[in-house]
């Protein structure tokens, strides 16, 4: 506490709002400019994110694997279940682009599929676990007291056992498919966000705009739902962002490890397995295609979630 | 005597995103030695860059551009990096605001300011520290020996302001450069460290140039005085000649729009229309001509020189106001040609309407490990009575951790009390069941101290106003609307804010939506925490003058809470005085400020700065020594009685009642008081005041 | 200060004994699972039966608990049939040699991440800067595993510098006396490592140089070397200390991958090779032996900043 300091006061017209018209008089000063349209949050946040190169640059990517995955196969055809061992290791050439592996499968065609498994098993793993765990770190955040403590030490809990361990047990105990992999990648990806909404949640409790509410006679319920709720939102997108990138990786180790989606479906990971053994050949179109799509599409969707980050302080610290 | 230090033209820029920010435009001043230079203006006007220039720490993007500034004859703003280092903190020393976060929190105190010795002088670790012990001393700090192993944290707020003092004036500089030294702190300890600097001026033979936006420090510390605004000197000459004999429109108008003379003379504050010039595109002619009632066309194309009719008396402007008669009394008048200020109006007064009985509020002090054992409770609020009249405007006032703010949470109903009652037209407000607590909403309403944060950033503010009708159900969404509109036109602002963000606005207009927020619900009395606190004289002005207004309009009732003594005398009837959770004293405003019988109230009273130089001379007291005791274990009996001149024995063993004074409600609970109690019987007269 | 410590000495507690609850259940849940665990996942339904009974999973869930917990406890972690030797024997000499790698890895990580990250701090946006946070980002993105696999492809198979496999020695001395099969899976973990300490220190120091603090100490007349080494260094090792902490698990998952790849027979390894012989049992031993390790690494660590932040040590 203390006195209260003043605040510098903008001595430029605060994003050229126009606003300035004298308190008293009615008058805009001279030197001001005109009345701006106002500026939605979301329009500036969209501003500041597209200002950074890196994040358009990314976020172009990202929908072009999209595309490659998802459309490509209906522009560039391959065979993808039959075995055709005439094509295999195949170098590339006219018929195979990127040559072909052990199987005879068209490497570009395998990437696509695996682009499709990486890419719905890793969106639909963040989708889970930020759902659950910002729900988990919400309600704990607002109930406080012993309810909050033990909840967070299992958050705590889960967070000590390293998550490939237990991957790993999962994925022994229960034949992995697409499904399996999402369930599994959720049930240790969720403390995170939890603990994050949770720290977010304590926060946000206590901002004075929630006591405003309580001020008018709202409820505690119509403060969390339509003041602290949307402003946590920032903070979920951004880590569901990340939690996108990371289940990317993780899918793409299991598969490395032989633990992940089994033949034929494949994903990178799985990929960069089989073309191991063939390192010492030469075979290099059996690896480096496929690290290189993890590489560049991990790389790719963290631009996309640190812009996204940047975006959101900034809308919400601009004064 | 040459000056010690001389600026000429200096201009200092800083480069922005949105453009080159012209902060320092062409300011040419001179500190004498020994004298202290008081730099006076609103934020924004430069004067933070213009000390910043002086030891060239500009911020990311900032540079001098052109100007020179010469210390003891030697030319230091072109000179090298490693050149200037030699003369921070060694002939230059300089202090800053906020003494927190000034000081690196992982070093004790004592390596901090042997730093700064060893840096500049060629003696060992153990001359370093001994040199640190013998600084600390001398800016009073107890036990010098223990305390300088200490790290920041464990000082109070003023303490931490001695050390970086101490921190400044280990290496004996010439010049000390104080940046808004004590806005951060209590107004008592402001005294205190002011006395300070004062007191080392003399000591060191140093000159002082101090910096800051109350202009009651400066009348009180200042030989000359600078006055800036928007990045250029408007008038420059000694303290007296400033407050007397003002020639710049802009210095008359703030000391208009001061509430102590305005309550004083029983005006209306004058508020300046508009905000500062954008600083990146600067106005051609003279920068205050948007908002100066005296301004013609010529001021608004040409610019003034700094130029002044008598010697060290210089001033920006074509049409300066006249000199000003001097009234018997020693009180200033309206001056020249400015129009007369307007009269206050006295409200109508009704029946009590808020009636604060026996309350108390306690909090929990917890520790533990996994089981919070509840080891104490911090003693916020402790048996408080007043009553609040329809119509009437009482003013809290207080220190920090005095319970001001506690005691305005309870009325609100962000809090309830540990024990005592809040009535409101008679009904005891503790009583009601949860659905009669949401309609007694409606009747008191609350204006937060920090509109930026009680704003939702993601809401327009037009939905932010309706939404107190939405909760309580009130009108459709057309009739909504429409009353939204309508606050927005008494508050002073457009319509069309209601589609704007909170960030669009600016501080004093923020402020104005969550006073239009409050009154969305028609309530009868509202609550304003510290609502002008954090804002600039002239905005304060224009906020404080709506709400008169408003209250006149609307019939309202004002709880208003504030550490600022002249806003509270202006707005109040009546002034209740707060510390640590007691209230001291009550009574009429004017009775309180000019015949206060508590002690503390004297001692706040003598402690705040006041726009008036010879009033300043005219203190005596040394206002109140010592510092907070713990709200936790606070002393026994009276609570002030550690920090009081008078305290005797019994102080300690029996706390004081309420005794009546001259005055209708004039309450004070001393056992010593400065004025003689009603009905006491003359032989025990002994407690006359001074 | 001992009032935060002795409740973060409990609080790892309550964690691992939550842990040890979630891992008991693990084995458990599965009808048999324990039986199957040792027996192998083929046991016949006729052997889960006699078996079960003879050693006593037929009992309430609360007994076996407390007798497993028990168990623990003493550093029982059960026999394993495969191996035919005690699951804590595997585990004591594989464990070592996975730390040892680890913290050489991520030791020389942070020798070059730290000063790194620092550098870029105070060459914020110059050409070093935005090479560095690229590479960074490259090493953010990329898998460990891959990571390693490129390192062997370039250096060990085309360029003939190092062996592809890392010491295949037994003993700690043997490992060590084997410098050269060290660089790779060292160079890998490093990597990864100084992805993340760069980036982290990068951002330290610049929350930290805009901080009063350094203003003051600039107007002392410090140098921006003092200021930088004698303050925000100093500030910002705090928060190294805690960070350090927080890596356990992170290293230690990646302990796995970077084994597998270079076939050095650490822990990892040792959880891969119980994973393809569904070995279930020592896969939970090594689950709950790394959680172990992870908690008393977060409670040093926060140990650690209590005792390096006077605002917690003296409060």
């Amino acid at each position: 506490m203390g006195m209260g300091a003043p605040h510098p006061e903008t001595t430029v017209d605060p994003l050229g709002a126009g606003l300035l018209v004298t308190e008293e008089t009615g008058v805009a000063p001279a030197g001001t400019g005109p009345a701006a349209k106002p500026r939605s949050m979301f329009r500036r946040g969209w501003e500041v994110f597209a200002e950074n190169k890196l994040a358009l640059v990314g976020l172009g990517f990202v929908i072009f694997i999209f595309l490659f995955s998802f459309v490509g196969p209906l522009i560039y055809k391959t065979q993808q279940t039959l075995v055709t061992l005439n094509d295999a290791y195949c170098a590339p050439n006219a018929h195979h682009l990127l040559g072909c592996d052990q199987l005879g499968y068209d490497i570009i065609g395998r990437l696509m599929v695996g682009g499709q498994n990486s890419l719905t098993v890793g969106l639909a793993a963040a989708f889970v676990a930020c759902l659950f765990g910002s729900i988990y770190g919400a309600v704990s955040g607002f109930a406080g007291g012993i309810v909050d403590t033990l909840l967070m030490r299992l958050v705590d809990a889960m967070l000590s056992i390293p998550f490939i361990f237990v991957l790993i047990i999962l994925a022994v105990l229960v034949h992995p498919s697409r499904l399996t992999m999402i369930g599994f990648i959720a049930i240790i990806y969720w403390p995170g966000p939890a603990r994050l909404v949770r720290g977010e949640t304590l926060s946000l409790r206590t901002r004075e705009y929630v006591a405003a509410v309580k001020v008018a006679g709202g409820s505690s319920r119509r403060a969390v739902l339509r003041h602290v709720m949307p402003n946590a939102i920032g903070t979920i997108i951004v880590q569901a962002t990340f939690a996108v990138a990371d289940s990317i990786l993780i899918l793409a180790s299991l598969g490395f490890i032989g633990f992940g989606i089994q033949e034929p479906q494949t994903d990178w990971g799985a990929m960069l397995s089989n073309g191991l053994n063939y390192l010492p050949l030469g075979y290099w179109w059996m690896i480096y295609p496929a690290g290189l799509m993890i590489i560049a599409t991990v790389v790719a969707v963290n631009f996309v979630g640190d812009a996204l980050r940047d975006a959101f302080e900034t809308r919400l610290q601009r004064r | 005597m040459a000056p010690l230090l001389e600026i000429t033209d200096l201009r200092t820029e800083i480069k922005l995103r949105e453009g080159v920010v012209h902060a320092v435009d062409g300011v040419t001043l001179g500190v004498a030695q020994g004298e202290t230079l008081g730099i006076v203006g609103e934020s924004g006007c430069g004067k933070t860059m213009t000390a910043l220039s002086i030891i060239n720490l500009l911020p990311t993007g900032g540079h001098i551009a052109a100007g020179s500034i010469a210390l003891d004859g030697q030319e230091i703003s072109s000179l090298s990096e490693e050149n200037m280092r030699h003369i921070r903190g060694n002939e230059i020393g300089m202090i800053f605001q906020d003494p927190l976060t000034s000081l690196n929190p992982t070093m004790t105190v004592g390596r901090q300011i042997s730093e700064v010795v060893r840096l500049h002088r060629d003696v060992t670790k153990e001359q370093a520290m001994d040199r640190a012990a013998e600084v600390l001393d001398l800016v009073g700090i107890p036990r010098v020996r223990e305390r300088i192993k200490e790290y920041p944290h464990q000082f109070s707020g003023g303490m931490r302001q001695r050390v970086m003092i101490a921190m400044a004036l280990a290496c004996e500089p010439k010049l000390l450069i104080a940046d808004e030294p004590t806005t951060a702190l209590d107004v008592t300890i402001q005294k205190q460290i002011l006395e300070l600097i004062d007191d080392l001026r003399l000591r060191l033979g140093m000159s002082v140039i101090l910096v800051t936006h109350d202009l009651g420090v400066i009348a009180g510390r200042a030989d000359r005085v600078a006055v800036m605004y928007a990045g250029k000197i408007s008038e420059i000459t000694d303290t007296e000649t400033l407050f007397t004999r003002p020639r710049h429109p802009y210095t008359e108008a703030l000391f208009q729009a001061l509430p102590d003379k305005a309550a004083e003379a029983g005006e209306r504050l004058y508020s300046i229309p508009g905000l500062p010039p954008d600083l990146v595109h600067p106005p051609a002619g003279c920068r205050f001509a948007a908002r100066c009632r005296y301004a013609t066309d010529r001021c608004r194309t040409e610019e003034p020189p700094l130029a002044g009719e008598v010697a060290g008396h210089e001033f920006r402007c074509f049409y300066p106001v006249g000199p000003s008669e001097r009234t018997a009394t020693g009180r200033l008048a309206s001056y020249g040609a400015s129009a007369p200020a307007e009269e206050r109006e006295t409200p109508e007064i009704g029946d009590t309407l808020l009636d604060v009985s026996h309350l108390v509020k306690d909090y929990a002090v917890t520790k533990g490990a996994v089981l919070q054992r509840r080891v104490g409770w911090l003693s916020a609020v402790a048996d408080v009575n007043f009553t609040i009249r329809a119509g009437e405007t009482f003013g809290l006032v207080g220190e920090s951790g005095c319970g001001k703010s506690t005691i305005g949470k309870l009325v609100v109903g962000l809090e309830k009390p540990t024990s005592g009652s809040i009535s409101f037209e008679g009904k005891d407000l503790s009583k009601s069941s949860a659905r009669e607590y949401r309609r007694e909403r409606r009747n008191i309403q609350l204006m937060f101290q920090d509109s930026y944060a009680s704003l939702d950033p993601r809401m327009r503010a037009g939905t932010l106003l309706r939404e107190p009708l939405v909760i309580q159900g009130i009108g459709t969404r057309e009739e909504q609307r429409e009353k939204v509109g309508e606050m927005l036109d008494k508050v002073g602002l457009p319509r069309s804010a209601a589609d704007r963000y909170p960030h669009e606005f600016s501080g004093g207009q923020r402020q104005r939506l969550g006073f239009a927020r409050a009154l969305m619900l028609n309530p009868q009395l509202i609550v304003a925490d510290e609502p002008v606190s954090a804002l600039d004289v002239s905005i304060q002005a224009q906020v404080l003058n709506m709400m008169k207004e408003l209250q006149r309009d609307l019939g309202l009732t004002y709880l208003f809470i504030s550490h600022d003594l002249g806003v509270v005398r202006y707005l109040s009837e009546k002034i209740g005085v707060m510390y640590l959770g007691k209230l001291v004293e009550v009574g009429p405003a004017e009775e309180v400020y000019l015949r206060p019988a508590h002690p503390y109230t004297r001692g706040l009273l003598d402690s705040a700065p006041v726009a008036d130089p010879e009033a300043e001379k005219a203190k005596v007291s040394e206002g109140v020594r010592g510092e907070l005791p713990s709200a936790i274990h606070p002393p026994s009996g009276c609570r002030f009685r550690t920090r009081c001149p008078r305290a005797q024995a019994i102080c300690a063993d029996a706390e004081p009642p309420m005794t009546p004074f001259a005055g209708e409600g004039h309450l004070a609970a001393c056992h010593f008081p400065l004025e003689i109690p009603v009905g006491a019987p003359l032989e025990t007269a002994t407690t006359a005041s001074e | 200060m001992t009032g935060y410590i002795i409740r973060r000495v409990i609080q790892a507690i309550i964690v691992t004994l939550i842990v040890s609850i979630i891992t008991f259940l693990l084995l458990h849940l599965v009808p048999g699972g324990e039986v199957r665990a040792i027996l192998g996942i083929k046991a016949s339904p006729e052997q889960i039966r006699v078996y079960s009974k003879e050693w006593g999973f037929d009992q309430p869930l609360y007994v076996q608990y407390g007798k497993w917990l028990w168990q623990l406890l003493h550093g029982n972690f059960g026999f394993d049939i495969k191996y035919n030797a005690p699951v804590s024997t595997l585990m004591i000499t594989a464990l070592p040699r996975t730390l040892v790698l680890a913290i050489i890895g991520t030791g020389v990580g942070l020798l070059i991440g730290v000063p790194l990250g620092i550098f870029q701090a105070v060459r914020r946006y110059s050409v070093v800067d935005h090479v560095v946070t690229g590479i960074g980002f490259v090493g953010y993105g990329s898998p460990t595993f891959f990571i390693g696999l490129m390192l062997i492809q370039w250096f060990a198979i085309d360029l003939h510098i190092f062996p592809a496999e890392a010491p295949q020695a037994t003993s700690l001395g043997g490992i060590l006396s084997d410098p050269i099969a060290l660089v790779l899976p060292v160079a890998t973990y490093a990597f990864v490592a100084f992805a993340l300490w760069s980036r982290f220190m990068r951002s330290s120091v610049l929350d930290n140089i805009v901080q009063d603090y350094v203003r003051t100490a600039r107007a002392k007349g410090a140098s921006e070397t003092r200021v930088l080494w004698g303050h925000i260094f100093r500030n910002s090792l705090i928060t190294i200390v805690t960070l350090l902490g927080l890596q356990l698990p992170v290293v230690l998952a990646g302990s796995l991958f970077i084994e597998y790849v270079f076939n050095y027979p650490g822990m990892g390894l040792l959880f891969y090779n119980a994973a393809l012989n569904t070995d279930i049992q020592l896969l939970l031993a090594i689950t709950v032996l790394s959680t172990v390790l992870t908690i008393v690494g977060n409670l040093l660590a926060d140990i650690g900043y209590a005792m390096l932040d006077p605002r917690v040590r003296y409060s």
